[in-house]
Parts: C-alpha cells; structure tokens; sequence
C-alpha cells in the first residue's frame, strides 16, 4: 500500500493508505482515549470516545474507524474534539455506578483514567441509573454488569481470539446487556484475557476479587511455564504472595494474550500442602528437622544405599528450570551415575531424544495446512492453537489423527478416529499411499499395507500442501510405539517437503533436553530405572500420585527398604510420605530466578518474584549444596546466571532414531489416560479457581458403544474411577480417560 | 424440538441465502419456531434454532431479545403490540396503553387472568401515518382512539 503523509495535531506523520487515525496516533505516542478499540481484535466504533476533529468533516470522526487519507488533518485535542469526547463521556458515566472504591478494577481502569481526563465533576443525570443483575459465569472471571459500558471487547474477544462464541449482547437500548447464553459458565481455554480486555470492572478476575489494590502489588516480569511457549507474563504480590498474574505483550511469542493454565495457576502456590520445612524419615515416622541436619541425612543415606555411583537414579518433571536441570544432570553425572531421565510420561523411551521441530511459532500462523497427530492442541498448548486457528481463519486446512473427536475452535476438514494401538499402522497406510502418489519406491515393510480413501484424502493433502506443518501431540506420549510413530512422521514429513511441530513435549523439556537430562548410551532410562539395581532416587518436583506412566512400579521400587528416596519437592501428599525417605522443600514457580526455553528454542530467563515460603529454597541452591556434601568438584556457583550461562555452553543431545517396527496386537482395548490440561503440573493441580471452572473439571471416560458392550459396562458406571461417557465420537476397542484424576491402573 | 414442518419451512428461507451463510434465515427460523410453540420462545428453542442453523446460541439469543417480535414470557391468545415511539407518543400513545392497562387489569408484558389478551409496547412499526397505531397478530389499527379500543377488544372476544 502506498505510503502518505497526514498531519496530527500539527505533526506531519508517515502513514499507509488504509490505516486508521488512531493506529498512526498511537504509533506517534499522541493519545487519544478509547474503550471499544483494541489493536488485536475488529473495530466496532461503538464506545464513540476517540472522536476526533478531522478537518473538513462537519462532526468530529471516530478515530478507530476512519482511515487516513492524504493531507488529512487531524486534531485530537482541540475545542471540537474535546467537546466530542466530554459529550461521549458524560453519557458513559450515565449508568456507570461510582463503586470505585470497591471495584478490583480501581487504579487500572481505563474508564477511571479517561473520566479523570474527560468527565466531569458533576453529573446532570438525576434519574435512576441502570442495574443488571449478574449471570455466574464460572469460577475464573467475576461479573459486575452494572459497570458495563457495552464495549463488546469481551464478545469480540470470544468471537475472533478464543473461537468460542459465549458473551453477546442481548436486548437493546437501554436494555442492553453483556451476557454469557444461560449459565454453564464459560467454556474457553483463555477466557481470562477478557479481564484483561475490559476496559472497567465489569470483568474481573474471581480468585484475585478484594486480596489487594493494584498501586499495592510488587509487579515482576517472569515466563510461564506450562508450555511450549513460555507466555510472557507480570506477576503481581502482595505481602510475599503472588495475588495475580497477568499478560505481557510479545508478538513473537504470547501476542498480548494468556491462557487461562498460567493466568490462575498462581493459587496452588499458597495451597495447604507446601512442603515449608524439611522433613527425614526416621523408623517410619517423619520428623521436622532443620536444612543442616536434613542435608546431613540425605548424604548419608546416599552414601549408605548406593554401593557404587550407578546406584543412583535421578527422575524430574517436565516443568523444572533449565538451571535445575542442568546441575541435577552434573551432580549425577559427576557422582558417576547417568541414570538422569525427565521423560517420566513417555512409556517408550527407546529414541535417543525428541524429534526437533522445524517451524516457529509465528512461521505456524502462516501455515497452509495441517495434519494433527494425537493432540487436543486447544486445550494442551493453547497458544500454538491459537496460532493453527489463526491460519485456518486465513484458509488453511486442518486434517487430524486422534483417538477421539475434539472440539476444537477451529474446522476440520477430515477427522481420522484411530486407536493408539492404530496409529502406526494408519500412519504406515498413509506413508505407502505418498510413495505411490509420488512414484517414490515403497518400503518393503509396506509392501501388505492397503492405504484406503481416508489415508488417500490425507496424503493427497499433504502433497498439495506448501508450507504444512505435521503436529504431533501429547496423547503418543503414552504410546507403547511413540518412537515408531514419531519416526514415521519425520519420514512423512521428509517426502512431503513438510515442516513439524512437536507438541509432546511440554512444560521447560527443551531445557531438559538442551542440558542432556537424559541417559546417554550407558545409563538407565525412566522406565529402567524402576528395577534392583538402583538404590538411590532423587526426585526433583516429581509427584508420585500422577506423574509416573507407570505409577505401580515406581510406587514398589521406591517402597522397597534398602532404598533411599530423596524428595526435592513444593509440595507433600500421602504417597510421597510413603515413598520418599527426606523431603527437601524446594521453591516453586515465580519463587526462585530460572530459565525457560521455549517451542522456538527461545532462552528466556526470569528472577524471582517472590520468596519462597518457609524454610524452602530455590531448586538450584539445594543441588548446589548436596553436591558440595558430596564433595563433588565444580559447583562453586554464586548465583543462578552462572549455572545458567554453563548450562547453554553444553551441546544439546540429537535425536537418533532405531528402525523399530514394533508388532502390537491390535484386538485387544486399550486404555489412554490422559490428563485434563489443568491436572498437568503440581502448581495447576492445586490451583482452586483453576479446577472449578469448566475444563479443570473435566473426568470422563470416553468409550464407543461396541466396546462399552465389550467391557460390559454402561454409561452410569464407572471405569477405572472415571464416570463412563459412552460416544460415537470415540475410536474403537478403546477407552479415552480425560481426567483430573490421578492415574489408575487397569485391574489396579 | 423442531417439528419436520417447520425444519421444511426453515429450509425454504435457508436456500434464499448463499451457502454458509444459514444463520442469515435465523429471524424467519425463530418466528416459524415461535409460531409452533404458542407465540412464545425457551431456551431449548434458542439452542435448536442455534443447532439447526450452524451458530452460537448466544448469537441467535441476541437476534432474539433485540427484536420485539419475538415472546419469551407467556402470551394471550391475541397480544396487542402497541407502538409507542415518536409519532404515535405524540397523537396520545400513552395514554391509550394506560386506557388499555386499566380496563384489561394489566400491565404492559401481562396476560389477561383469562389468556385472551396480552399487550406489549413496541418499537415503530412503520405506520406512523395512523398512529397512534397497533398490531394484533398479522392487523394493523391505525388512528385508534379509546372507542375504537373498546371496540376492537370486543372483537377479540
């Protein structure tokens, strides 16, 4: 578009052809007031505050709405544009209730700003004013609807971002409301950014409701860490505590939105089961005992129980820090052990490393076509969603391989239901029906494979694709053949000329795998850890009740009695009492300085913007010290930054791949025990408002008709704990757990 | 929750429409779906419209309550849609509406204890030529005056 000059309030400006007023003022730190206008979402032009005077025009003109035009002359601040904007406030701050002082909004509410700037001190308006009578809408965000000024950013916000359509504004005139459709609550994965997005308090955030003024937080720039993407967010406390967590702009990264899993996380930090002192088990009792003489058991207890280094075992998390990570590795790599492994979800480890994604995240919004691979992508990684959305709005086509029908916030154009034991022969199906496409040679392990018009349909469209991206999710990490699969998705994507996105990663991994949190060649991996052979385990932010994919013998090795367990932890539950022999507190998310690497490989590093709550301490210092009592060499860290400048020095572990073919008997039912997106990380768990709103409760199992009649249960029973959901959209011979529950096992 | 009748009569307004865009006959849909369910609309109608033509509930919601056509509390047998915007406000609107509120024994949005007669103020309904002016199912009355009322009341009898 070409380029022309306007002027702005006598400043001669550079603007395109097309854009509007309040884009080239905004851009030129030149203010003009507005409720209803939001860069990332449609104009609507119906809060009517950012009128300004263009010249020529015989009323002031809405700025969001106008678009420049050569020589235009703008002003924003003389007697007409003023006139405009007063007139337009008066009438706002009609039926906007003077609540202020008991409004969480208070302090940073753009109508206040405006109204101090715009309103006046007295009003004219002697009749009653409005009162809407407010509509629960869920335990994540709180309703005032008497505040509302009917800017239809939240509905806009529904419509364009979140891809659900929930709030709308029904009746009119005077009778307007903004209201959710009856009461369910709201159903979408980043419903919070519409606290973010109202511009009064209308919307605001429940958990945080009356815990603090905005001007009394200590605000800090940190990273969320439940996924891939390392959202940008503040943190705000109050008194040592973090009350609330908001979004911060990074186009490349978050844009300016959050999902709901790193904006209310927060309150799980505060629950009732922090482990705030360190606590030994001494003849099966515990026992409160302060850092030196819990450090001290620990050493012994190391020493004592583990014969020879390999002995030990180390296991963690997805969702530690990079610094964590990488001194836990060193200490046990420097003890002499390289039983280290973070993958403690996968149940097939037999692939040297994760297959490494060849796309960014901002690269996905302009994608022409997808074929998704075992992913609920909308509720797993929300903001790459958004990005996949984002270039299915623009035209891209979405196939997907799932073991049960999703909704997504987006159309699909093919959904392929397939069984995880299904995947690699469906996967096989469509391999082969590329290289007849092609005319490339087929394999001869797929010479008896007989591709069918749905696997035609998905090869045809990757061969049509440009610049398509496979996604492979979350659900193949449960997959006894995942490193199969994943193999054959990088030889699909290979003759396809196709771009991966690997979703199976998730929380801080890229940092476990960056610092080689893995075994290499020698060492035990988290599956054959679990055997005689290991007497030591140290657990880093390991939760024993729904971590492990194989709880029961984790649960039998750690309970065995000439093994040590050592416990770095935030928070205790009955089975860690069980299993661990000391419990090390350790601090939590925002309450110790770490560093985050992201889907794109991004590093970013964030400090504490908390203290950790009673005697516990950052991750990083208690390995530091361990491994001094070890009277291991090379730990003479000062601060974090060190460990995490060595950290990056390392070079990261390449993916290697065996030619597996696994035979899997594909008669028999299997079960996926899949957990719901907010039950994925200690933090989130624990987080209340989180589990009360409607994905936090999520507990199902899905099951098809047949293999409901199969497994001769109905849909008033249970399976496994779980209340049986019986579906068409279910694969065959099949059970899909979406659960906050911790994980069962079949007959256990 | 929408009869085969009134899916084939919904289809006819959907086909006047590009395909895709169903959601454009979503008026016509809830007056037909009204219509079956005695002059008034539920929420279970609001969500079978939504499912029958593609789109949010709260979006088929919002057509609903904006446009006065469309009941969603209990109706008489005849309702008296009174308009009371500008032209017929000025030739005594109001006063006729309150004529009608005391010899009817109710308010506006009230049903007669016999659910014969219901009356609602509306929005213009175009006729301003003749107001004060009313609608009574597909009749206009124009140029009423509290005779004229009486009158017509008689007739719906």
């Amino acid at each position: 578009m070409s380029e022309i000059e306007i002027e702005i309030d006598g400043n001669l400006v550079k603007a395109k052809q097309g854009d509007s007023i309040i884009k080239i003022a905004d851009r030129e730190g030149i203010e003009v007031p507005r409720f209803c206008y939001h860069k990332k979402l449609s104009v609507a032009a119906n809060c009517r505050m950012c009128l300004v005077d263009v010249e020529g025009a015989p009323k002031a003109q809405p700025a969001c709405s106008t678009p420049v035009a050569n020589g235009m002359k703008v002003h924003t601040k003389n007697d007409k544009a003023k006139f405009a904007q007063k007139a337009v406030m008066e009438f706002l701050l009609i039926n906007h209730p003077l609540d202020c002082p008991i409004c969480d909004q208070g302090g940073e509410c753009e109508l206040q700003d405006v109204a101090m700037e715009y309103g006046s001190d007295v009003s004219k308006f002697n009749e009653g004013k409005r009162i809407v009578p407010d509509k629960g809408i869920g335990a994540l965000i709180q309703t005032d609807m008497t505040r509302c000024i009917h800017c239809t950013r939240c509905v806009r916000f529904g419509a364009e971002v979140a891809g659900i359509v929930e709030m709308g504004g029904t009746g009119r005139g005077e009778g307007v409301k903004i209201e959710p459709f009856l009461t369910e609550g709201i159903q979408s994965e980043l419903s919070g950014n519409m606290i973010d997005v109202c511009p009064v308090g209308a919307l605001t955030s429940k958990p945080f409701r009356y815990e603090a003024r905005t001007w009394q937080m200590n605000a800090v720039p940190s990273v969320a860490r439940h996924d891939l993407v390392g959202s940008n967010i503040i943190t705000q406390s109050y008194r040592g505590k973090v009350k609330r967590v908001v979004a911060r702009d990074n186009d490349s990264i978050n844009e300016t939105w959050i999902s709901d899993r790193d904006r209310f996380s927060y309150e799980g930090l505060s629950h009732e089961s922090r482990a705030l002192k360190p606590k030994v088990k001494i003849d099966g009792e515990w026992q409160e005992v302060e850092w030196q003489e819990a450090l001290d058991f620990t050493i012994d207890g190391i020493k004592n129980n583990a014969k020879n280094p390999e002995q030990l075992g180390v296991l963690a998390s997805k969702y530690s820090s990079l610094e964590e990570y990488f001194l836990m590795q060193k200490l046990a790599r420097s003890f002499g052990s390289d039983n280290i492994d973070f993958r403690i979800d996968q149940s097939d480890l037999s692939d040297g490393g994760s297959l490494e994604s060849s796309i960014t995240l901002s690269e996905i919004e302009s994608i022409d076509h997808a074929l998704i691979v075992g992913s609920y992508t909308r509720l797993e990684q929300p903001m790459i969603n958004h990005r996949i959305r984002k270039a299915v709005l623009n035209g891209a086509s979405v196939n997907t391989i799932n073991s049960k029908q999703f909704d997504f916030n987006f159309n699909t154009e093919l959904d392929l239901l397939s069984a995880p034991q299904k995947i690699l022969s469906t996967l096989h199906a469509i391999l082969k029906s590329l290289h007849l496409k092609i005319g490339t040679d087929v394999p001869k392990y797929l010479s008896k494979v007989i591709p069918d018009d749905v696997h035609n349909k998905i090869a045809d469209d990757l061969i049509a694709s440009k610049n398509g991206v496979i996604v492979l999710g979350e659900h193949l990490n449960s997959n006894p053949s995942s490193s199969a699969i994943t193999n054959l998705i990088f030889q699909i994507a290979q003759i396809t000329d196709l771009k991966i996105a690997n979703l199976m990663l998730s929380g801080n991994s890229h940092a476990a795998e960056r610092v080689g949190f893995m075994p290499t060649k020698n060492g035990m991996n988290a599956i054959s850890m679990f055997n005689e052979n290991t007497r030591v385990f140290m657990l880093m932010d390991v939760d024993c009740d729904y971590d492990f994919i194989n709880l029961q013998s984790a649960a039998d090795c750690f309970n065995n009695e000439d093994v040590f367990v050592v416990s770095m932890s935030s928070f205790e539950n009955e089975s860690l009492h069980t299993n661990a022999n000391v419990i090390l507190p350790m601090a939590s998310y925002y309450e110790a300085s770490g560093t985050h690497i992201n889907f794109d490989g991004l590093v970013q590093s964030f400090s504490a913007s908390v203290k950790s709550p009673g005697d516990s301490k950052p991750g990083w210092k208690i390995i530091k010290v361990l491994a001094d009592l070890l009277e291991l060499e090379g730990f003479d860290y000062i601060n974090s930054t060190q460990v995490k400048d060595e950290a990056l020095q390392s070079s990261k572990l390449k993916s290697s791949f065996d030619d597996v073919n696994a035979e899997i008997d594909d008669s028999q039912i299997t079960t996926h025990w899949q957990y719901a997106p907010y039950a994925t990380d200690s933090v989130s768990r624990r987080a209340k408002a989180l589990q009360e709103s409607n994905i936090g409760m999520i507990n199902s199992a899905f099951v098809s008709k047949s293999t409901a009649k199969r497994l001769d249960i109905n849909g008033d029973d249970l399976y496994l704990g779980v209340p049986v959901s019986i579906t068409d959209a279910v694969a065959e011979d099949y059970v899909f757990v979406h659960t906050n529950q911790a994980r069962r096992v079949e007959g256990g | 929750m929408i009869s085969n009748e009134a899916k084939k009569e919904i289809d006819i307004w959907v086909s006047k429409y590009p395909k895709g865009r169903e959601s454009s006959a979503v008026m016509q849909a809830l007056t037909i779906v009204q219509k079956e369910n005695s002059g008034i609309l539920n929420s279970d109608l609001i969500y079978a419209v939504a499912d029958y033509l593609k789109m949010p509930a709260i979006s088929v919601q919002e057509v609903a309550t904006f446009y006065e056509n469309y009941n969603h509390k209990p109706v008489g047998k005849h309702v008296v849609r009174f308009c009371h915007n500008i032209s017929c406000m000025l030739n005594g609107s109001d006063d006729l509406i309150s004529y009608l509120e005391n010899k009817l024994e109710v308010k506006t949005g009230e049903v007669t204890k016999d659910g014969l007669v219901s009356v609602r103020k509306v929005e213009c309904l175009g006729a301003c030529v003749g107001g004060p002016m009313c609608q009574i199912g597909d009749q206009y009355y124009e140029n009423l005056t509290t005779d004229k009322l009486d009158k017509i009341l008689e007739e719906l009898k």
